[in-house]
Parts: structure tokens; sequence; C-alpha cells
């Protein structure tokens, strides 16, 4: 139903009453009805499937970030010793948006327990537990391993483990191991993402493991974008050290993760494209039966910019139509699976027992314009056709 | 407002395949301002060339059209068509009316393509089906209306913007006798009453030797009659 105003003759732009009428008369006609369904539907079907599958991926993505940026500082600095490493982080604790600073030491080595033995990545702490050992954080200075460790090994609190590290120490009898023994504090989560256990341990300890080198100070400022603004300051303030942000951390999953969108988001546009081909058909169809109308609008003096102008505008609110349909039910769709997560995973393989769908104002608002863009330039290619008809040539036929 | 038509030396020829076919060689034609002429000729002769060369709907292989001094062979597409909209009045045979508009809607799209709209726009139109008798017939489409309706309603189309010329390509041609003697009748008496200069293409004897002047095309040229 067309709105009255929209159709009115002597108030309503002349092009878009001409282009609503000819849509409507068309209605009678099964091939222009039939062709208008295709192009319009079709372009439906594709803003369907780009919202339905960007809000898929955008719901995979983030809480994929989520899962990796909790157990990613912040912020990273990398200072040559221990003094430096102090200096830094007083510095950053009298910023008022820095929650904390903790000088780490960081390295790899092994852990074993009667007899197992185990690769780890080793982190050293000073203070509290730091916040990227999710379920362990702010609890006391001690060692933690991961609750699979614990699990696989039986492992309860108190229990003493060796841990050895990479480095050996050079003695006049050949390279001997430096190994700690602890006592287990407690576990943290570890994460299905993690390619190697972790486990976090007193800054002193790590000191014997790694010598008293590869310090970083860890920064948390509970925000990650107040974080790239601290990170910024701390570059140009001192430029001796090496800042790396949660960003540069994990840029290569980032990069992976924008090019995987953007490739999604291609391959479904084909969708769209195709409908466009089919509106191009459509316009033409519905030319070839107004030609004679054309003929009559250019001996009244119509010109030709208002011709590709009505027949741009009918192609166009074709077009309209059908991103408007697909917007609304992929949205639709995709924020009842996700509200009510109906599409269950097995949690076991997935890290996620179900799909999660996310729609992202960017991600709809990019759908929307590039459908219609493609629709309104389909339009035009086709208007081209009857902007070009000459009076005379038309109103012959 | 009225104009003059002048025409010097129109050629105008089509091509069939191979055979070229030369429909006009060479007319001259001075029409004063004001003046009501009839072309008459038999089928065939290029009367409905000579009508679209001077609404510019198409234009000569030579020769030159000044109507009221603006000279049609300098202007380009977008200005022609300006200049059919804001100076020509066109009548068809057929009506060629938009099937997708009302009698009223009809009559009002000259007016929308000059950038004209609202109120007054309508009353205009709506003063020109109260003079040709069809105010009861304003919503109806041009399928709800007969031959004679449907030409009323074209006249009053062709004369909205109050063109100085009115250019009729057979106007009484598809009606019958008793309507077609109507519809002339009002084509007439608007044209007088605009002062509007007028061109008729007919083959009906009657209605040319009506008009003030009759003029034959012949073998592609035009006499006096």
């Amino acid at each position: 139903m067309i709105p009255r105003r929209l159709g009115e003759v002597s108030r309503a732009p002349l092009e878009l009453v001409l282009a609503l009428r000819y849509l409507k008369s068309g209605r009678k006609d099964s091939f222009v009805t039939f062709l208008s369904a295709v192009a319009g539907g079709g372009i439906a079907v594709g803003v369907f499937a780009l919202m339905l599958s960007l809000a898929a991926l955008a719901g995979f993505q983030s809480a994929l970030r989520e899962e990796i940026l909790v157990r990613t500082p912040e912020i990273e600095v990398e200072v040559p010793d221990r003094g430096a490493a102090a200096a830094i982080r007083d510095r950053l604790l009298s910023m008022p948006e820095v929650r904390s600073a903790q000088i780490t030491s960081q390295g790899a080595g092994w852990i074993a327990y009667r007899g197992s033995i185990r690769p780890v990545s080793i982190l050293g702490y000073e203070g509290t537990v730091p916040v990227i050992f999710p379920g362990a954080e702010g609890r006391p200075n001690g060692l933690y391993v991961t609750d699979s460790l614990a699990h696989t090994w039986n492992l309860e609190p108190g229990e003493v483990v060796e841990v050895a590290s990479s480095r050996p120490t050079l003695t006049p009898l050949g390279p001997q191991p430096r190994v700690v023994r602890l006592a287990v504090t407690d576990s943290f989560l570890s994460g299905i993402t993690e390619q190697r256990d972790r486990i976090a341990l007193p800054l002193s300890a790590a000191e014997g493991l790694f010598g008293y080198s590869d310090y970083r100070v860890l920064v948390e400022t509970g925000d990650l974008d107040t974080a790239l603004a601290v990170a910024t300051r701390l570059r140009s303030d001192d430029h001796a050290v090496r800042v790396s942000t949660w960003q540069d951390l994990n840029r290569a999953l980032f990069f992976a993760l924008r090019l995987e969108k953007a490739m999604m988001f291609l391959a479904v546009l084909l969708i769209v494209l195709v409908a466009a081909l089919a509106l191009v058909s459509d316009i033409h169809l519905i030319i070839a039966s107004k030609r004679k109308e054309i003929g009559i609008l250019g001996a009244m003096g119509a010109t030709r910019r208002t011709i590709l102008r009505t027949f741009v505008v009918l192609g166009a609110a074709l077009g309209l139509v059908g991103v408007s349909v697909g917007a609304s039910v992929g949205a639709s769709l995709a924020w009842v699976l996700g509200r009510y997560q109906l599409l269950r995973l097995p949690a076991s393989i997935y890290f996620l027992d179900h799909v999660p769908f996310k729609l992202e104002f960017g991600d709809v608002f990019l759908v929307l314009v590039t459908a219609f863009t493609i629709s309104a330039l389909a339009a035009g290619l086709g208007a081209r056709a009857a902007a070009n008809l000459r009076p005379l040539e038309a109103l012959r036929r | 407002m009225t104009v003059s038509v002048v025409a010097r030396g129109l050629f105008k020829a089509y091509r069939d395949g191979e055979r070229r076919i030369e429909v006009l060689r060479g007319v001259d034609l001075i029409v004063d301002p004001g003046d009501l002429v009839a072309v008459v000729g038999q089928s065939g002769t290029g009367k409905s060339t000579l009508l679209h060369l001077l609404g510019a709907l198409d234009r000569p292989d030579s020769g030159s059209i000044v109507i009221g001094g603006a000279d049609l062979s300098a202007m380009k597409a977008e200005e022609l068509a300006t200049f059919r909209n804001q100076a020509i009045g066109f009548v068809f045979q057929f009506q060629e009316l938009l099937a997708d508009f009302t009698a009223l809607e009809n009559i009002m799209i000259p007016g929308r393509i000059a950038g004209l709209r609202g109120p007054t726009l309508r009353s205009k139109a709506e003063q020109l089906l109260v003079e040709v008798g069809l105010t009861d017939r304003s919503g109806h489409f041009p399928s709800q209306l007969s031959g004679g309706e449907q030409q009323r309603v074209a006249l009053c189309r062709a004369l909205l913007l109050e063109p100085p010329l009115l250019l009729a390509d057979e106007p009484t041609g598809n009606l019958d006798p008793e309507i077609g003697e109507q519809v002339f009748e009002l084509l007439v008496s608007l044209q007088k009453r605009r002062g509007t200069t007028a061109l008729v293409v007919t083959h009906n004897q009657d209605i040319a030797r009506r008009c003030g002047r009759v003029l034959t095309l012949h073998k592609g040229v035009l006499h006096e009659s």
C-alpha cells in the first residue's frame, strides 16, 4: 500500500509519482510481477543472508576476542632490568587511569609432578595474581597452575611440584638445569585458545629460573581504549622502552578476523549482485511495457533526466523493499537466535555451547548501504534504456 | 500569448532497408499568430512527419523551423524538451493518455514537468475540465472514459500551460463522426478563446474546411488549397 501523499500528482516529486504508479500498474502484468518478485526477493534473501552471517561471525569473533583478551595484558612494557622496571611501574601507578602495574619476568620451562612432565609458559609476578589469570586474579602471591593441569594430575593446593627453566646454568661440570620446588597455591581457568599451559609463580622464583633479565611491566586500566591512550603516552615519554598493547600482541589474529569477515561479506554479497541483475531485467521489462507512455511524457516535455530519474526511483524502490524486508527478517532472526541461544553446539568441541549472534551497528549499516547502493546502480543501468529512448521513437511503437 | 510558425525548405527522408523514402521535399510554411490551419493530404504523404518536425519531436534533414522567434535547429535535446513543454500542446489521434493516471492527473502532468505543483495547478486543471464538461469524470482512469472523453481530456492536457502553439494530429480520426464533431468544436472554441496558433492535421475535408486556412501536402511539398 502506497501512502496517499506520496502518490499525489499535484504535490509529490513527479519522478516518485510516476515510479510508484508504474510499480503499482506492473502488478497487473504477471511477467513484471514475477520478475519484480525475483529481483526484490533476491535482494531480500541476500540482505537476510548477510545480516545473519555477519551477526553469527561477529558473535563468534566477539566471544573469541573476549576469550583471548582476558588472557592478554592491556599493556606490556619491556624493560632491560629490575631498576628500570620499578621506575616505570611507579610512574605508571602515578597515572590516575592506571589500575595496576606489576613487574613480571617471563620465560619457558617445564613443570614436573610424580614423574609426569609438561612444557609450560612461566610468568613470575610481584604482588597479587595478575588479571590475565582468570579465576585467580587478585589472589595472594604463590604458584597457580591451569585447572586442566590440576585436573589431569589431580593436583591439590599444597602439593609440591618442580618447575624447571629452559635456561640452564653453566657449571664446570656442564650445563645444569635450574629447578625450583614450589607448593601449588591454587588453579586458574585455562583457555581453549591457549596453545601451551601457563603457570604463574612468585617473581623471586622466576628470577631464580631465568636470572635477572627479561623484565616486563604488565599494566591494567580496565578499559581497552584507555590502555591504548596510556601506551601512546608511554611511547612518547620514553623512547627506550618497548611498549606493546593488547592490539600489538594480537595483531595477526585481529587481522585474520577482519579478513575473514570481509571475505564472508563479499561472498554473501554475490547473492545481492545476482538479484541486481534480475532488477535490471525487471526494469527493462517495465520500460518495454511503458514505452508509449515514455514517448508521451517526452512529447509533453519530460527531459531525459526526468525519465532516467523515474526509472532509477522505480528500481531503487524495489531495491529498498528488498533491503528492508531482508534486513528486518535477518535482524529479527539474528536477535531471536542470539537472545534465546536456539542453535546449540557441542561445548566439548567448541568453546561455546551455542552459536552466538551479535548485531553490530557498523555491520548493519554497511549491509544496508551496500545493498541499497547496488540496487540503485542496477536501477540506473536499467533506467538508461528509458532515458535513451527518443520520444518519437517511443510513440511510434 | 500567440506565435508565428515559419518553416523553410524542410527535407526529411527515411530509410526502409535499402530504399530511401523522401517524405518531405522542401516544405515552406508560414503561419501567422493566432491562425487555425489545416494540413490535409492522403495517408503516407508526411502530414504527421511535418507535425513532428514542427513539434520539436524530430529534426529535419535540412531546412529550418522558427517558432515565435525561436530557431529549433539551434536547440539541444534538453532545450527542445523544455520548449515542447512550454510552447507546444500536442493532441494525438489515439488520445495517448497515461493509463495509470486519472483524467485530472493526466491534465496536471505537463504542469508538473514544468515545475508547477500544489493547489494552483490542481485548480487550473479542474477549470479546464469544467470548460470541456468533464467535471464528473475527473477521477476516472482513461480505460473508464469513452474515446470522445479521452480526447477532451487530451485537449485539456495540451492547453494546461496555455502554449502559444497547438498541434493536433488527426484529433477526430479515431472518433465517431458526431463525437468527432463535438471534439473539434471544442478545440476551435478553446483555440479562439486563447488566441492559440494551431495546426490540425486531418484527412477529414469537412473539418479542414472549417479551419481558416487549408494546406495540402502532396508528394512532399505543401500547397495552399
